[in-house]
């Protein structure tokens, strides 16, 4: 009586299953071009209106780099966290809220992999950010690419992965769709501004240490140090990717416990 | 083997006892329709057999599998469709976008184009889902339920704001499937849908079975009394007839009865003999919504009783 029904799916069928929803994730994001423009072209609009306005000058307290220097791995730091944390949150929450999710899981696809699927569509996002702005900075600025390739993908990787996990955990503590894009947005961009993205922060200053709190900070400064050409100064910020990699094991462990498949009820 | 089957299925949520001793079974291709009110624990019911609940006790199989077990859902998933009461499709994807990209979950799924035919959005399938009508979302959402051949189908309220010919096109197409050999697991509020499509009907009320059968002859509708009204030309008394009536309202008579025929044999060859003419001649069993009606009202006034 209690024969368990014969496994039907193998690797190939879940690697199929997975690369089918990642198309369909993709197909979504791409056929929402306003909110498409939002995640990519910010990033891009403010490191060409920066770069324009005052790149080419030096910071003293920075090794003397220019501000296009300080401006490009700025802003792909800042592409990797629109991509996996805004953008992400506010979509879970609206598929959610909606019933879209609950829908999902009354078919085969299984859970881990529509989470699969929405890992890398994301980290397409991310990474199609990052090479815009590598290729603005070295084309447009002069800003070299990084020095340590393998430093700078691990930070891509450790970024992607961290700000994912962070996106998951706080969609899953914001109640509705009305507030999840004013709550992200505005704690995103508080963050932002205090961490030094726009201007940059002396490391003894007050608005450091406070930043130094959260992960925001440590991804800037993560990102940076694969960029810097100084010899002496290591490509590897592993102190910052250590805080980063934390923020998001945490935010993982937050993340699986309540996470929500259904609307609220009212 | 059947579809679906219960036996002494029990849940409770802290001290409530939503179902209780319920059992019940489907054979393979039939149309089911789960009805009880608000609370009855048809929801409750429902979810366990999905999968979403877990039971206190009782034996639950689906498709002969069951759907408690973590390991069977999978499988389950791949044969069982559900089309919940709320909408849920992706707005800014065409139709036939949204029943591709489902297709692709399914090991077998039914051709994309069958699908949109047999829901009637064939005009439509290259249309974005927030441009369709509310019945055409509902159709497209059935058609989500059925992409990947169902064996089961669950439709919670499938025609829920529909317009009449819409409901119409919905109930061929429920008729259809279940013709083809799926099960379908219907549950509705509106009684001339369950008497057009059930075969099998199961009433919950207050967490138990309170009665099943088929549409005709549930609660003993088929065996209950039949009333026969009409009206009498002013020139005839109420007295003059062969039979006594039960009640009457100025010339329109009613008699209620066990013996319509008798009844109705007597009626008529005095009227014929007479000449005299039975205006607006009517015999009535009882709706399958007013035997509903009784049952799940008599429910709620002998558990307030227990209460008390």
């Amino acid at each position: 009586m209690a024969t368990p029904p014969p496994r039907e799916h193998t690797r190939t069928s879940d690697l199929r299953l997975v690369l089918h929803q990642v198309r369909y994730e993709q197909k979504a994001f791409w056929i929402n071009k306003v909110g498409a423009l939002f995640t990519i072209g910010f990033s891009v609009l403010f490191l060409v209106m920066l770069g324009a306005t005052d790149g080419k000058q030096t910071i003293s307290y920075l090794g003397n780099i220019t501000n296009d220097d300080y401006y490009v791995p700025g802003f792909i730091a800042y592409g990797i966290m629109s991509a996996c944390f805004s953008m992400l949150t506010i979509n879970i929450v609206n598929r959610r809220e909606s019933g879209l999710l609950k829908r999902l899981r009354l078919t085969p696809l299984p859970t881990w992999a529509l989470l699969v699927s929405i890992f890398i569509s994301t980290a397409i996002v991310a990474i199609v950010q990052v090479i815009v702005l590598l290729l603005i900075g070295r084309l447009g600025y002069a800003v070299p690419f990084p020095r340590e390739w393998l430093a700078f993908v691990v930070v891509l990787v450790v970024g992607i992965a961290s700000f994912t996990a962070m996106g998951m955990a706080v969609s899953s503590v914001i109640p509705n769709q009305e507030t999840a894009g004013p709550v992200t947005s505005v704690a995103f961009f508080v963050l932002l501004f205090l961490s030094g993205l726009w201007f940059p922060l002396q490391a003894s200053s007050g608005l450091a240490k406070f930043s130094n709190f959260f992960p925001v900070r440590h991804l800037l400064l993560a990102v940076r140090a694969p960029f810097e050409q100084q010899p002496g100064l290591s490509p590897w910020a592993w102190h910052d990717l250590g805080i980063v990699a934390a923020w998001g094991v945490v935010a993982a462990i937050v993340a699986t416990r309540r996470f929500r498949w259904a609307p609220r009820r009212a | 083997m059947s579809s679906l089957s219960v036996t002494s299925l029990n849940k409770s949520y802290g001290k409530l006892h939503a179902v209780r001793d319920v059992s019940f079974e489907v054979a393979r291709g039939d149309v089911f329709a789960l009805l009880g009110p608000n609370g009855a624990g048809k929801t409750t019911t429902i979810e366990i057999l999905e999968g979403f609940l877990k039971r206190d006790s009782g034996d639950v199989r689906v498709l002969g599998v069951d759907p408690g077990v973590h390991a069977n859902q999978r499988w389950l998933r791949s044969r069982v469709g559900v089309v919940l009461q709320e909408l849920a499709v992706e707005a800014f994807f065409t139709v036939r976008e949204v029943l591709e990209r489902n297709a692709g979950f399914y090991r077998e799924p039914r051709a994309v184009d069958e699908v949109i035919e047999l829901v009637g959005l064939r005009e439509k399938a290259d249309v974005k889902v927030k441009m369709l009508s509310g019945g055409q979302q509902r159709r497209l959402d059935i058609g989500l339920g059925i992409i990947g051949n169902p064996l089961l189908l669950f439709l919670d309220e499938p025609t829920t704001g529909l317009d009449p010919a819409a409901r119409r096109m919905t109930w061929d197409l429920i008729r259809t499937l279940s013709d083809q050999g799926t099960t379908v697991m219907l549950s509705s509020h509106y009684m001339d849908e369950v008497e057009a499509l059930a075969r099998h009907v199961v009433v919950l009320a207050k967490g138990r079975v309170a009665a099943s059968g088929t549409p005709s002859s549930l609660g003993g509708r088929d065996l209950g009394k039949v009333a026969i009204s009409f009206t009498l030309p002013s020139s005839v008394a109420v007295t003059d007839l062969p039979v006594t009536p039960s009640c009457c309202q100025g010339q329109r008579v009613e008699i209620s009865t066990e013996c319509e025929l008798e009844v109705l044999a007597r009626l008529t060859s005095w009227a014929l003999a007479k000449d005299v003419q039975l205006v607006g001649l009517c015999v009535m069993r009882q709706t399958l919504e007013d035997v509903y009606l009784g049952l799940t009202r008599e429910s709620l006034t002998s558990s307030e009783e227990v209460r008390s």
